[in-house]
C-alpha cells in the first residue's frame, strides 16, 4: 500500500460572502485576484512547503500536488516549480504529481524537460500524472476544450515519444508540429517516470488508462461509483489481456486525525467552514463542463449509465451537510483509532493499492494540521500498512501495472 | 412549416447538409447565427413573398454533416462558395445575423462575384474598440437567451424559438450546435483581424442593420462595419436587441425591403 499525502494548498483570506456576490457566483476563473494577498501569498506558499517537509519525516510514501487555475481553493497554479522545490529540499518520498493539465500546453516538449528536470534532481523520484484538466484549466488558459480530449492525447503521445526515443525526430501531429525534436536532457528513470491519472472517472479515460496500463487515481468518488468505474477499467483491461490488481487504483480522501474523535470533528469542520473550499458550492457547469469539453459519443454516453449517480456532488458539500458526509465515509475524521477503523471498512470495499491522505484545507490551522501529520507518522500510516498487508493491497512499486 | 417551404437535404462536394427552401423569385440566401437556422420564423416567411428564400444550415448545425476539413471561419467560406457553385446561385442576395453575418461578410471580401447585393445584422467578424463582444461559451443557453432579446415580451415568436419543454433529441442538438460555434469561433474570439481592411473589396451593396441594446455585440461594431465597407448604409433599430428579425420582425422586413429588390 502506497500513501500520500495531499493537500489543495488553500488561498484562505476571503468569505463565502465574497464568492456569492462574484459573477456566477462562482470561487473559479471569475472570482476576482483583488481577493489576492501576495504578503499572504507569500507565507502560505512556504507553510505549504514546510508541511510537505515534514510529511517525509513522518514517514509518508508520497507527496502529491495538484494544479489548477484561476482559483483560490489551489494555490498550485504552477505545481512543476513546487514539485522542483520538494525534489531538492526532501530525500526519499515519490514526488506524485496528479497532475499536469496536458491540453493547456501549446509546447509539451517545454513540460517534457521540466518534468525531466525534477526526476534527476529527485534522483528518479517523480511520478508524473496527467489530467485533461477541468473547464476552468481550459477557459482559463483559452484552450478550445472541443479538442481538449484530441490534445491530452496527443501530447501524451508526443512526451513519452521525447523521453523513450533518441532525437532528433519530427512531430507533425493534428495538434502539435515540431520539426525538430530533441530536448537534450531526459529523464532519470527509464523508460520513463511511472505515469498514474487522476480523475472522477469518465468511461473514456477509464479506457485509455486502461489500455495503457495507467493506475486511475479515483477523487473523492462515491464508493458505489467507484467499483461501477473500476468495472469499465476491469473490462477494458481483460480485453487487452491482463488483470487489473490493486497496483492500477488510487483513491484519494479527506483524512484528518486528531488526539480524540470530538476534537476531530471540531478541527474537520474547517474542510467546509471559514471559506469556500473544494466542492462545497456547485460551479456553473459552463466553467466546469464548458461546451465541447464533454465526449458525445454514444458509446460512451451509454457506458456513463453503468456507473451510479454520486449523492454528494448534486448540490455541493454544503449542502450535503457535514454529519452526512462523515456517516458516508466520504471525509474520515476522528481519533486515530476511528480513522483506522474507518479507513479498514473503505480500503476493504474500494481496494487501492494508492491511498492519497487529503489531510487539511480550507481554515484548518497550521498547529492542527501538523497535530495531524504527527499522528498519521505515529499510528495511522503504520497501521494502514499492517491493512494494506492483510489486504494484499499491492502498490504500483512493489507490482508493476 | 408553412405550404410552400420545403426541407431537403443537398449535397455540396459529397456533404449533405439541411436546405428550408420557400417562396418565389430572386434567390435570396439567409446565414443564420450560433445557434443554428432557429427553424422558419416569420421574418423568412415575409421574404419568401418577394424571393425564393434559401435557409441552410452550416455544415456541423442542425444535423447537416461537417466534413473533417472544416474548423473555422474561413473553411466555411470555401464551403459556402463551393454551394453557390454546386446550387448555381453566385450572384443572389444574401442575409447574415451574427455568426452567419460574419460569414457573408468574409465571402463578399474574398469572392467578388458571391453576392449581388449583402444585408448584415448585429454581424460578429470585427472586434469592437471600446467594448466587448459577450464571451457566449462560458454561458448558459438561458443566460445567452436573455442576453439576446431587449424586450421578450415584443419578441413574436419567444415561445415556438424556446419551447419550455424540448425533447432530448432538440437539447442534443443544441449541444451540437453550441459545439460547432466553439469549433468555430474560439481563437480568435468571434473576430477576424484581417477583415476590417479586407472589406474595403467589397463591391456589392451593403446595408447593416443593428439593434440599438445588442448586449451580445454592441452597436459600435455596426459602426465599425459601416466604415470598412465602401458605400455601406447603417440602420439601427431602436428599442431593439441582438436580433432585429425575431424581436422586431415587421420593422426588419421593412427595413431589408426597403433596399434588397
Amino acid at each position: 500500500m502506497f500513501l500520500m499525502r495531499f493537500t489543495e494548498r488553500a488561498y484562505v483570506n476571503y468569505t463565502a460572502e465574497d464568492v456569492k456576490n462574484s459573477p456566477n457566483s462562482a470561487v473559479r476563473l471569475t472570482f476576482s485576484n483583488r481577493h489576492f494577498d501576495p504578503q499572504r501569498g507569500a507565507d502560505l506558499y512556504n507553510m505549504y512547503l514546510d508541511e510537505y517537509e515534514y510529511c517525509e519525516e513522518v514517514g509518508f510514501d508520497g507527496l502529491m500536488l495538484n494544479e489548477h487555475h484561476s482559483t483560490p481553493t489551489c494555490l498550485g497554479a504552477t505545481m512543476n516549480l513546487e514539485a522542483a522545490i520538494l525534489a531538492r529540499t526532501t530525500k526519499k518520498p515519490k514526488i506524485v504529481l496528479l497532475g499536469n493539465p496536458l491540453p493547456i500546453f501549446d509546447n509539451p516538449i517545454r513540460l517534457a524537460e521540466e518534468l525531466a528536470e525534477i526526476d534527476m534532481i529527485s534522483r528518479g523520484r517523480l511520478v508524473s500524472g496527467f489530467v485533461r484538466g477541468t473547464g476552468v484549466e481550459s477557459l482559463a488558459t483559452n484552450t478550445n476544450p472541443l479538442y481538449n480530449r484530441e490534445r491530452f492525447e496527443e501530447a501524451h503521445d508526443l512526451i513519452i515519444k521525447t523521453w523513450t526515443t533518441p532525437g532528433p525526430f519530427r512531430w507533425e501531429g493534428t495538434h502539435y508540429h515540431f520539426r525538430v525534436v530533441n530536448p537534450f536532457e531526459t529523464p532519470l528513470q527509464k523508460p520513463h517516470p511511472p505515469i498514474w491519472i487522476p480523475g472522477t472517472g469518465s468511461p473514456e479515460t477509464l479506457e485509455w488508462c486502461a489500455q495503457h496500463h495507467y493506475p486511475f487515481v479515483f477523487l473523492e468518488t462515491d464508493p458505489d461509483a467507484t467499483v461501477d468505474m473500476k468495472a469499465i477499467y476491469t473490462d477494458t483491461a481483460r480485453a487487452y489481456g491482463y488483470e487489473p490488481g490493486p497496483e492500477h487504483c488510487g483513491y484519494l480522501l479527506r483524512i484528518h486525525v486528531q488526539d480524540t474523535d470530538d476534537y476531530a470533528k471540531e478541527v474537520g469542520k474547517g474542510y467546509l467552514v471559514g471559506n469556500v473550499g473544494v466542492g462545497r458550492l456547485p460551479m456553473p457547469p459552463d466553467y466546469m463542463f464548458p461546451v465541447g469539453y464533454s465526449g458525445r459519443d454514444p458509446k460512451y454516453l451509454a457506458l456513463r449509465e453503468r456507473i451510479r449517480t454520486d449523492p454528494f456532488r448534486v448540490g455541493g458539500l454544503d449542502a450535503a451537510g457535514y454529519e452526512a458526509i462523515l456517516a458516508a465515509n466520504r471525509m474520515i475524521i476522528g481519533s486515530p483509532d476511528t480513522v483506522i477503523r474507518k479507513l479498514r471498512e473503505v480500503l476493504a470495499r474500494v481496494r487501492p493499492g494508492i491511498l492519497a491522505v487529503w489531510t487539511n484545507d480550507g481554515s484548518i490551522s497550521h498547529k492542527d494540521t501538523m497535530r495531524c501529520l504527527e499522528l498519521m507518522g505515529q499510528e495511522v500510516l503504520p497501521a494502514l500498512r499492517e491493512i494494506g498487508t492483510e489486504l494484499e493491497l499491492t502498490d504500483p512499486f512493489q507490482q508493476t501495472p | 412549416m408553412p405550404a410552400g417551404v420545403h426541407e431537403a437535404f443537398v449535397d455540396v462536394g459529397g456533404v449533405k447538409i439541411r436546405l428550408l427552401k420557400g417562396g418565389a423569385g430572386a434567390p435570396l440566401l439567409v446565414l443564420h447565427g450560433s445557434e443554428g437556422s432557429l427553424g422558419w420564423r416569420h421574418y423568412a416567411q415575409a421574404l419568401a413573398d418577394h424571393f425564393t428564400v434559401y435557409l441552410p444550415s452550416h455544415p456541423g448545425f442542425d444535423g447537416s454533416e461537417r466534413p473533417p476539413w472544416l474548423n473555422s471561419i474561413l473553411d466555411l467560406v470555401c464551403f459556402y462558395t463551393w454551394f453557390l457553385e454546386t446550387q448555381g446561385l453566385e450572384g443572389m442576395r444574401v442575409i447574415g445575423w451574427a455568426l452567419g453575418g460574419w460569414l457573408a461578410a468574409e465571402i463578399a471580401a474574398t469572392t467578388r462575384h458571391a453576392f449581388s447585393k449583402m444585408l448584415l445584422i448585429d454581424a460578429a467578424g470585427i472586434r469592437p474598440q471600446q467594448g466587448e463582444i459577450t464571451d457566449l461559451f462560458i454561458l448558459s443557453p438561458a443566460q445567452i437567451r436573455d442576453l439576446t432579446f431587449h424586450d421578450p415580451q415584443q419578441v413574436p415568436e419567444y415561445a415556438q424559438l424556446y419551447p419550455s419543454e424540448p425533447s432530448p433529441a432538440e437539447r442534443e442538438q443544441a449541444v451540437q450546435n453550441r459545439e460547432m460555434a466553439v469549433r468555430l469561433t474560439w481563437k480568435p474570439y468571434m473576430h477576424d483581424p484581417r477583415l476590417p481592411a479586407l472589406l474595403a473589396r467589397v463591391t456589392a451593396p451593403t446595408r447593416i442593420v443593428w439593434g440599438r441594446q445588442d448586449q451580445i455585440i454592441p452597436v459600435e461594431c455596426g459602426t465599425l462595419y459601416h466604415q470598412a465597407i465602401p458605400g455601406s448604409d447603417l440602420v439601427v433599430i431602436e428599442q431593439c436587441g441582438h436580433a432585429p428579425h425575431l424581436e422586431k420582425p415587421d420593422e426588419f422586413v421593412r427595413v431589408a425591403m426597403d433596399f434588397l429588390p
